[in-house]
């Protein structure tokens, strides 16, 4: 009872097999051997055969493409002709974030490279064994933390309003890349949005607190970005027209206005 | 699937030539592959549009990559295993979009896709199975989906749906049949009418 069970749930598998033909010689004979002896087999033969049927009636399979082969390699001659054009993305993705990272540096560690570097300092005043709170310490180290904020929000303002041009220029663009087809030549700007999503991770990862108020433009403008992002450099016209109604639908270009007003104080 | 014609150059001479960075190589494979990894993209994404940049990004991937060509498997596998991934990334951008923003502008690809006969009747109901047909497919996982497309829309072996996925042949099996059996629970009410 049991070996005719195994023997079952072996052959059950063969059967989604069998219906897609993908059986041959004994191993086929056998498994239709079974097919014909078990109703339950059998009925579930028909059943998946019906949805090969079903596939094999779908007239994808016989698709022919549109374009001429002549126009595509036209594409891909103009894309591969763009893309070595163009520096490689890794090392701009990279140049972004070293410069914001050394500009911090320069601002927390200002007052120490010029003590090292500058003129010896005054000798300073001798000190009492019990050391009361500096308050002028205290005092930069909250300075710090504003200009750190300020900082925070600053890049932020900056970024927006970067991801603002390139939705913009998306938006705007007429320049035809093959013009039959009605394409548009977005040109940098996918690359331009992975850039600045690059940076994105960096803002949100660096003072979060700071720019909580930001959250919820920088999602949607990150949402918009990231469909630029995905964009080939020769898009359709009608996919650059549904991205600028999106935008338009979540007034997009008005939010990133006010926050950043409001991100530069 | 033949790697090579007789009296052309070969695939194999072609991506070899692509290796070197010779770009002429593009247009005869081209010639040769184009219209197979349209459907192969078409039956994927569902969209000609869609379709058409897959493939555009396939041979642009073939020419920048060619040299990561090994020559252990044909080319065409190859190219095919390349078109699969483009398809995949494609389906996984639209299912973001749609997540995220509006779905695309649709209805334009149903009329090239429209197998229609005089009996208006007819075309309808073809027309229903074949919606109901692709959401069958985009029900499934991406694996099991390229399986079958490989399967029954390029009538690969199973042998070469292996090659072609880097898979093993009895993950292969397993998959085909998961995946039918899967599609015959989306298709029930459709079958049986």
């Amino acid at each position: 009872m049991i070996g005719s069970q195994v023997s079952h749930l072996r052959f059950r598998r063969r059967v989604g097999l069998l219906a897609a033909g993908a059986l041959e010689g004994r191993d086929q004979e056998r498994t239709r051997a079974h097919v014909e002896a078990c109703p339950r087999c059998r009925r579930e033969y028909a059943e998946l055969a019906a949805v090969v049927a079903a596939i094999e009636a779908d007239p994808v399979r016989s698709a022919v493409p549109e374009l001429p082969v002549s126009a595509l390699l036209d594409r891909v001659d103009r894309q591969i002709d763009r893309a070595a054009a163009r520096p490689p993305v890794a090392w701009r993705r990279l140049a972004l974030p070293a410069a914001a990272v050394a500009a911090l540096a320069v601002v927390l560690l200002g007052p120490e490279l010029a003590s090292r570097l500058g003129p010896e300092p005054p000798a300073p005043a001798p000190t009492r064994a019990t050391v009361a709170p500096d308050p002028a310490a205290a005092l930069s180290a909250e300075m710090l933390d504003r200009l750190d904020r300020n900082m925070a929000r600053g890049s932020t303002a900056r970024y927006l309003s970067e991801a603002q041009d390139v939705l913009l220029a998306v938006a705007a663009t007429e320049a035809d890349c093959v013009r039959e087809e009605d394409r548009v030549d977005v040109g940098e700007a996918p690359d331009r949005s992975r850039e600045l999503l690059a940076r994105r991770a960096l803002l949100v990862e660096g003072r979060p607190e700071a720019v909580a108020s930001a959250r919820a433009v920088l999602d949607d403008v990150e949402m918009a970005l990231r469909e630029v992002a995905d964009l080939p450099s020769c898009v359709r016209r009608r996919d650059v027209e549904r991205l600028r109604r999106e935008v338009d639908q979540r007034h997009l270009h008005m939010r990133i206005r006010l926050m950043t007003r409001e991100l530069e104080g | 699937m033949a790697a090579s014609q007789e009296g052309a150059t070969s695939d194999r001479d072609l991506m070899a030539r692509l290796a070197a960075g010779d770009r002429e190589a593009l247009a005869p494979l081209m010639e040769r592959h184009y219209p197979r990894l349209y459907r192969l993209a078409l039956s994927y994404v569902r969209n000609p549009d869609d379709a058409l940049d897959v493939v555009q990004e396939t041979f642009v991937k073939a020419f920048r990559k060619a040299d990561r060509w090994d020559g252990s498997t044909e080319a065409g596998p190859w190219l095919s295993r390349v078109a699969v991934n483009q398809s995949i990334d494609r389906w996984r951008r639209n299912r973001r979009r749609q997540a995220t923003f509006t779905p695309l502008a649709e209805g334009d690809h149903d009329e090239s896709l429209a197998a229609g006969g005089p009996d208006p009747d007819r075309r309808v109901l073809r027309r229903e199975m074949r919606d109901r047909l692709a959401m069958a497919l985009e029900d499934l996982p991406e694996r099991q989906r390229a399986v079958v497309v490989l399967r029954h829309y390029q009538e690969m072996s199973l042998d070469e749906i292996a090659q072609t996925l880097g898979m093993r042949l009895g993950t292969v099996k397993s998959t085909l049949h998961r995946a039918l059996g899967r599609m015959r629970t989306g298709l029930r009410g459709e079958l049986q009418s």
